[in-house]
């Protein structure tokens, strides 16, 4: 194929810019300025230091965010990129716990009661429930390539009920209503549990099960957040896009079409495997009760919160949605309004409900972007203020995703 | 009139005998004809004949009930929209099918993805194979970008484009699948007459270039008879002339479907 | 047989409710594209207002029901006009994700009152039973298909032959025509939600009363069988929407009267069977028995 290296046609744009100065975005990349290597080095450090100064309440709290955080980037992906309406996502997430809990426990008999278990390691066990996950979505998906819209999003809520059905009914490997215990979690030898005079210490702190699993939610965390950051901005994201917004015309410029809904289907699935594994560890024992139409609302509620697409909103909508609950319970004494579960008031369980509840539709009025868009302006506005000595031309960058 | 498909190797396109129905109206009744390499050719005739329906059985989106469309021997009937693109078919659309919200370099980053391999994982990883192809391919993209006079607009939302620059995006963006034929809809509608000069040179530039084939529809019949080297006419779904421009212009049958040939434009 | 033919009267009574329930959720889907994720949330406001005046002494409970009815009536025509109506120019993907977090908050309220209690309905049938050709039916099931008839057909009547009806199915099928045509948009959509409260409200009565122990918070997810209903009929059929009620109706009743031989598909099935009914009909007909295809267009 020839290059076109012929000169411009006549009279059209004026001299040719190869847009190759550095803060233009020219490669898709982000300029890393100064302030927000800052910020960034910032938070790293605060993170990291996070376990030796709080106390277990807010560490496990942490965890549950960080499990909710990598299922809510699953659901971004798929909702937010892909446009796949799934209303499915807990039961993803229920294959990922119920799938690491089974192939890392060990069997047992108690009086009637038998729960079965592989005994792998916890490693092991934890990708491969990762990996049944995805299995799982990509069984999912041709259902989903031939349903459109709201259908897609009711016949997933029908898949959370069919999971929970068998869920409940299985006892061998969910323990029926009653759940069942989660194995700990060991890697390299370092066994997550604390183990009876082998108490680790760090920089003078004990070192228990929720400061480890602190340690690895951030890494998984971490990981599953750049991982998605680059999927949207390269050639996958650009292609589910491109299917979501013109189906036809993606395909006609050489998508394969059904391939990638399928592809969607099973990466969020694996995110939502892989959060679903954190949350086995987070909550040590497991009920199917949790894995419902109220936990896939929650999902749904992250991401809508947090800002349809972008990840540091699906993390944002993740961490306020999951934490607020506990939060208002533990401030429940000090926060008018609140009275204690089970009487006649609004409990810190119902607030938070209300609150989320709310959220939704005041975001969804007002603010459709949620908290990232709301994020973005406030940045931008923050940048005019900083840069409101040096005159320069507006810019014309446009941020379509994170 | 079925014709069968030529010589191995050239890049051409013959459509034979194709029949579509919507709900019982013939969109397309039996049309067979044969683009020859290099040429430009045009498609034409008055408003619903079926100029945008052959385009659109020919890029995949719908399925002729009888007939095949043959592209460097393969029957494009046969084939998923993305195969055929693999193929090295490019199409414009009449209506400016870009994705609004995304800038100009990222719609035309999507013309290239038959051509790239990154998935899911490679991009994820960030692999050095993943990134190395990105910069190559932004690289091309770039370049044909500057060819159609876009190289400043490249990070402007496709969005907020005058309908000219949008129709050149479109162009670009065909350009960006490396097509071994090229199917414009209507690349000079709602252009005044300046504009559609421009695009008159730009086509033939096209054409120099890549040595590729080109069909074209369009109304605007001064385009057509000014660089059209075969011209095709449609009437109520059925071929009723084919041959040079000027030998259809005389055609007594084109000029009852059009009832004059001179445009209202 | 006899356990059939029984099992097979329930099953269509308690389809005529699912029907009623279907109907106004389609009924909002058609006039404004809209899917009402708030419906079950309706349904509990009414069969919640119900059962608390019922306890009221002395109240007859026609009264508590036209209550009940009233204020489903008044929340939903508020929720469209409040909420709904300031998003006409909105993605409908956008309102119907609005509607969940009205969902969420009316049934935390909701539930949050109910606490752990079951509260009955009040109604006159209570627990007893009629023979009828030799089958016994419970009086409750009796007055369900009873009302759910006359009011799908009074329903159907309306649509298709009064002016607002008209109306209704003219912005359904073209709104800009429609619009020209003189017919207020928005006061058809207040219209529409109206009805849907109105028809979940009686929906959630007979849904509560026997066989029912009451009004729990459990009722939500019977509630949420609207879903599949509809969808099984096809979402913007109301004809679909009566048949897609009467098929979970029948389904539900026959898989829990027959319970003992499904055994083998786990304690619970025929909570889940309309959803895998479901499941099965649109990988058939991917937009419901009923409901439109979807046309593209390049």
């Amino acid at each position: 194929m020839s290059d076109l290296r012929t000169e411009p046609p006549v009279a059209q744009q004026t001299a040719v810019e190869h847009t190759s100065r550095s803060g233009d975005a020219a490669t898709g990349r982000r300029h890393i300025t100064r302030a927000r290597l800052l910020v960034l080095s910032a938070a790293t450090v605060v993170l990291l230091a996070v376990p030796l100064y709080v106390d277990a309440f807010w560490l496990q709290l942490g965890l549950f965010a960080f499990a909710a955080a990598v299922a809510a980037l699953g659901l971004g992906l798929l909702l937010g990129h892909a446009g796949q309406l799934s209303l499915g996502h807990s039961f993803f997430v229920a294959v990922g716990a119920y799938g690491y809990t089974f192939l890392a426990a060990e069997s047992r008999t108690l009086g009637v009661s038998h729960q079965s278990g592989l005994a792998l390691p916890p490693l092991v066990a934890a990708v491969l429930a990762v990996l049944l996950a995805g299995l799982a979505g990509l069984l999912f998906s041709p259902i989903a390539a031939r349903l459109r819209g709201i259908y897609l999003g009711i016949a997933s809520l029908g898949l959370v009920f069919a999971g929970q059905h068998v869920l409940f009914n299985s006892e061998p490997l969910t323990g029926g209503f009653n759940g069942r215990n989660v194995p700990g979690f060991s890697l390299l030898g370092i066994s997550v549990d604390a183990l009876p005079g082998k108490t680790l210490y760090v920089l003078g702190v004990p070192f228990g099960r929720e400061e480890k699993l602190w340690y690895l939610g951030l890494a998984v965390t971490a990981g599953a957040y750049l991982c998605y950051r680059n999927m949207v901005r390269g050639r996958p994201g650009r292609a589910l896009r491109a299917v979501r917004d013109r189906e036809l015309m993606a395909g006609i410029m050489g998508v394969p079409v059904t391939r990638y809904k399928a592809y969607a289907f099973l990466i969020s699935s694996m995110y939502a495997g892989l959060g679903g594994v954190l949350l086995a560890l987070a909550f040590g024992r497991i009920v199917p009760e949790t894995f419902g139409i109220a936990l896939a609302i929650e999902y749904l509620a992250m991401v809508v919160i947090g800002g349809l697409g972008s990840a540091a909103g699906a993390v944002a909508g993740a961490v306020f949605v999951s934490c607020l609950p506990a939060v208002l319970e533990r401030y429940a004494a000090v926060l008018p309004g609140l009275a204690p579960a089970g009487s006649d008031g609004v409990s810190p369980a119902v607030a938070a409900k209300f609150a989320f509840g709310a959220a939704i539709v005041a975001l969804l009025l007002f603010e459709p972007g949620g908290a990232a868009a709301a994020g973005n302006r406030l940045l931008r506005a923050v940048r005019r203020l900083a840069s409101g000595q040096r005159a320069r031309p507006a810019r014309r960058t446009n941020q379509s995703q994170q | 009139m079925t014709l069968a498909p030529t010589a191995v190797g050239s890049p051409t396109l013959t459509v034979d005998a194709v029949t579509v129905s919507f709900a019982g109206v013939r969109a397309l009744d039996c049309v067979s004809f044969a683009i020859a390499p290099m040429a430009i050719h045009a498609l034409i005739g008055p408003n619903g004949a079926g100029k945008s329906t052959l385009f659109n059985v020919v890029s995949g989106a719908y399925r002729p009930e009888r007939g095949a469309v043959y592209f460097c021997d393969t029957d494009l009937t046969r084939l998923r929209p993305h195969e055929i693109a693999g193929l090295g078919v490019a199409r414009t659309f009449q209506n400016i099918a870009l994705l609004a919200a995304e800038t100009v370099e990222e719609n035309l980053m999507l013309g290239r993805h038959h051509l790239t391999r990154a998935g899911f994982v490679a991009c994820g990883l960030r692999l050095p194979g993943a990134r190395k192809e990105e910069r190559r391919h932004r690289d091309r993209a770039r370049e044909i970008a500057a060819f159609l006079g876009l190289g400043d607009r490249l990070h402007t939302a496709a969005g907020e484009l005058s309908y000219g620059e949008q129709k050149r995006v479109e162009i670009a963006r065909a350009l960006c699948v490396e097509p071994a034929l090229l199917l414009l809809d209507e690349p000079v509608a709602g252009m005044n007459a300046r504009e559609t000069a421009l695009m008159a040179h730009l086509i033939r530039d096209i054409r120099d270039a890549l040595a590729i084939p080109i069909l074209l529809v369009e109304h605007d019949m001064a385009l057509v008879m000014s660089i059209a080297d075969r011209v095709t006419v449609l009437d109520f779904g059925r071929l009723i002339a084919d041959g040079a421009p000027g030998h259809v212009q005389r055609d007594p049958a084109v000029q009852h479907a059009y009832l004059g040939t001179d445009d209202e434009r | 047989m006899n356990q059939f033919l029984q099992l097979l009267v329930a099953g269509v009574s308690l389809g005529a409710v699912y029907s009623l329930l279907a109907l106004g959720f389609v009924v909002v889907f058609k006039a404004t594209g809209v899917v009402n994720f708030a419906h079950p949330a309706l349904l509990m406001i009414g069969a919640y207002v119900t059962a608390r005046l019922g306890m009221v002494n002395d109240l007859p409970f026609a009264v508590a029901l036209l209550a009940g009815v009233g204020v489903a009536v008044v929340v939903a025509v508020a929720v469209q006009r409040l909420l709904v109506h300031p998003m006409a120019s909105r993605s409908v993907i956008a309102v119907s994700i609005m509607t969940i977090g009205v969902d969420v908050v009316v049934q935390t309220e909701i539930t949050r009152r109910l606490g752990v209690d079951i509260l009955p309905m009040g109604d006159p049938w209570q627990n007893r039973v009629a023979t009828v050709f030799g089958l016994t039916i419970p009086q409750t099931r009796i007055a369900a298909l009873v009302a759910g008839l006359s009011l799908i057909t009074a329903f159907f009547a309306w649509f298709k032959f009064s002016q607002w009806g008209v109306a209704m199915r003219a912005v359904a099928e073209d709104p800009e025509t429609a619009a020209l045509m003189g017919v207020r948009r928005s006061r058809v959509c207040a219209l529409a939600w109206l009805l849907a409260g109105a028809l979940a409200a009686v929906a959630g009565l007979f849904i509560t009363v026997f066989p029912a122990p009451g009004l729990e918070p459990l009722t939500a997810t019977v509630a949420l069988r609207a879903f599949p209903a509809a969808i099984i009929g096809g979402l913007d059929s109301t004809g679909g929407a009566v048949v897609g009620g009467l098929v979970v109706g029948v389904a539900e009743v026959l898989a829990q009267g027959y319970a003992d031989a499904l055994s083998f598909l786990g304690l619970g099935f025929h909570t889940v069977l309309p959803y895998a009914v479901m499941v099965v009909v649109l990988l058939v007909r991917p937009t419901g028995l009923f409901g439109t295809r979807e046309l593209h267009r390049v």
